[in-house]
């Protein structure tokens, strides 16, 4: 779709924020729910190796392989979900985090999808970008959708109290796995479009670490409306590399500017200080998350920062 | 004696969670920080082993109260994911100052222990193992001693049973949740020395490996559960040798990871019983 027009690493950076953008939406479904999942990296790991053994092995297009990819996480997120269903909170938190570390092993001693060597020459999609934003719209009017729908509705009131949502009438097993198998169906997508654009995947790639920062996407982002998900992935996917760029900012003044006595330190030592290289950033990253939680504990946006998008109605003139 | 160093981490957790009901993820990297002092003691300070036990439990404690007046007590506790967050992003900031300070690989920990095999009969236990021992089981002595017998373990056993009732008692809340994580973190600073001693390697990336088994021995001793904690931290070690010895090492962490969905599943509250009863 943009061929020509944007080079390879602004391409690189738009499909990793794009694939962090799904995989936040991954966690918003169940946690709609009010199921908190730290185990996202592993729905999206099954969608990655499910779809990169159909493309590799089976020579199956992408095109196909991505849905069945989806489609087996969200079956493995239902299995998971029945037995999720009992447990809330903290414990929930580590139900799913078991399922992950266990996937992981899974994988690491699986040889027919290469162990601990690896996944290796996943066919590379060249039109992953494409593939994302198709996606990443559909999200967006399904959840946004679902937020004014009564089937959101009932979701919400099972986050808020589970008791008297119940007491309501609402299903609340069928939606809570309904929420938690469409939130490992998303993942698994993202894994899948992960894996055909990396061509390569391993036991570490989708780790601990990965899940824990798809649930800070959400919380940073806001998680009580549909737009926070897409909102934290883009700034916290964007704000390290554009920790990047800062130097190349410094760099654009007047030399006549910072050549005198006090000046050429104080450049120096902002030279050398925006010199962000990986830990550096990474540091940068959780001062953000303390600061956001400190300033902003509901998240970037809220129900009450977006206004509601209907078509304004024209006053009829009455007679 | 690999479940030593799980069972001091796990009791860290266990605690805080009870006083907090708080996940506090940190934890690992703050048993990762111990085993950096350690070694900076022995290497460079040319302390004993005992004083770079001592040194970790004092540089972590230390960590702990900035832990909370950082990342805890700012931070509005009715939302229960911001807490979570914060200390998340206080293991990224921990982890990675120490790639940035100490670099990305591996450093060897010095051997500080005469190595000595003894032998009881079959069974064979180095003198290094003997002492991972006696350090750990002294200091969960010591700890449920103070939890049980002090004024100050009284106040943080209501504190875990009920904030509210506990401030009306007359219990000052924000001083025992700051004990509690200066307990909790020295804790995980000897840990972390314990486990240099033993793997005799380090690195900045040790941490989250013992947050996890920390976490399985959390709730396999059941939440807010000390003695618990204690128990299954040197069971779960146990397991992971036996396993390994027998089965093999990369069904070694299959093992643990399905004994905690396998608990979670059919005893919820843990081996031996829970102090938390709500949020099941």
């Amino acid at each position: 779709m943009f061929d020509g027009l944007i080079d390879g690493y602004t391409q690189s950076i738009l499909i990793f924020t794009g694939i962090n953008i799904i995989a936040a939406y991954s966690f918003f479904a169940p946690f709609k729910t009010g199921q908190v999942s730290i185990g996202q990296a592993g729905f999206m790991a099954v969608g990655a190796y499910a779809s990169a053994t159909l493309t590799q092995k089976y020579a199956i297009p992408f095109l196909i392989a991505l849905p069945i990819g989806g489609l087996i996480a969200g079956v493995v997120g239902v299995v998971i979900g029945f037995p999720a269903l009992r447990i809330k909170g903290i414990y929930l938190l580590l139900l799913t985090l078991g399922f992950s570390e266990i996937i992981q092993v899974v994988v690491l001693s699986w040889d027919y999808v290469g162990g601990a060597q690896g996944f290796r020459n996943i066919p590379f999609n060249p039109r992953t970008l494409d593939y994302v934003i198709v996606v990443i719209v559909a999200m967006i009017v399904f959840f946004g959708r679902l937020e004014r729908s009564s089937l959101g509705r009932a979701m919400d009131s099972i986050h808020q109290d589970e008791t008297a949502a119940e007491v309501m009438g609402i299903d609340v097993v069928r939606l809570k796995l309904l929420a938690f198998g469409v939130g490992a169906l998303v993942a698994g997508l993202a894994g899948a479009l992960y894996a055909h654009h990396a061509t390569y995947i391993d036991s570490t790639t989708f780790n601990v670490m990965m899940s824990v920062e798809i649930l800070t996407f959400v919380v940073v982002g806001g998680s009580s409306t549909y737009w926070g998900p897409a909102v934290g992935a883009t700034v916290l996917t964007l704000l390290p590399e554009l920790l990047r760029t800062l130097r190349d900012w410094l760099e654009l003044l007047p030399v006549e500017w910072t050549s005198f006595s006090p000046m050429n330190r104080i450049y120096d030592f902002l030279y050398g200080f925006l010199d962000f290289e990986n830990a550096k950033r990474l540091i940068a990253y959780g001062i953000v998350l303390i600061v956001m939680m400190i300033v902003r504990p509901d998240g970037l946006l809220t129900r009450d920062s977006i206004p509601h998008w209907r078509p304004v109605r024209r006053k009829v003139a009455h007679a | 004696m690999l479940g030593a160093s799980y069972a001091l981490v796990a009791i860290g957790y266990t605690l805080i969670f009870g006083v907090l009901n708080l996940l506090y993820f940190a934890q690992g990297e703050v048993f990762m920080l111990g085993a950096f002092v350690g070694l900076y003691l022995v290497v460079y300070a040319g302390a004993g082993i005992y004083g770079a036990i001592l040194g970790a439990m004092i540089i972590c404690g230390a960590f702990g109260v900035v832990a909370v007046f950082v990342a805890v007590r700012p931070v509005s506790k009715d939302r229960p994911l911001a807490p979570l967050i914060s200390t998340i992003g206080l293991t990224i900031i921990l982890q990675n100052l120490a790639v940035y300070i100490f670099g990305g690989q591996q450093l060897a920990f010095p051997e500080t222990i005469e190595q000595k095999l003894y032998h009881f009969g079959p069974v064979t236990i180095s003198s290094a193992q003997l002492f991972i021992l006696a350090v750990a089981v002294t200091l969960m002595v010591l700890l449920w001693l103070f939890i049980e017998r002090t004024k100050m373990g009284r106040a943080i056993r209501a504190t875990a049973e009920n904030h509210e009732t506990a401030a009306l008692l007359g219990v000052d809340v924000n001083r025992v949740v700051l004990i509690t994580f200066i307990i909790g973190s020295s804790i995980a600073g000897v840990a972390g020395v314990l486990d240099g001693i033993k793997n005799s390697n380090i690195s900045p990336f040790m941490g989250l490996g013992a947050a996890v088994k920390g976490l399985i021995v959390m709730l396999l001793g059941g939440l807010g559960n000390v003695p618990g904690a204690m128990v299954a931290g040197l069971m779960l070690g146990m397991i992971e040798i036996l396993s390994a010895a027998y089965i093999g090492t990369t069904e070694r962490d299959f093992f643990s990871f399905l004994i905690l969905i396998l608990i979670l599943l059919w005893r919820p509250t843990g081996l031996f019983g829970t102090r938390i009863v709500e949020q099941r």
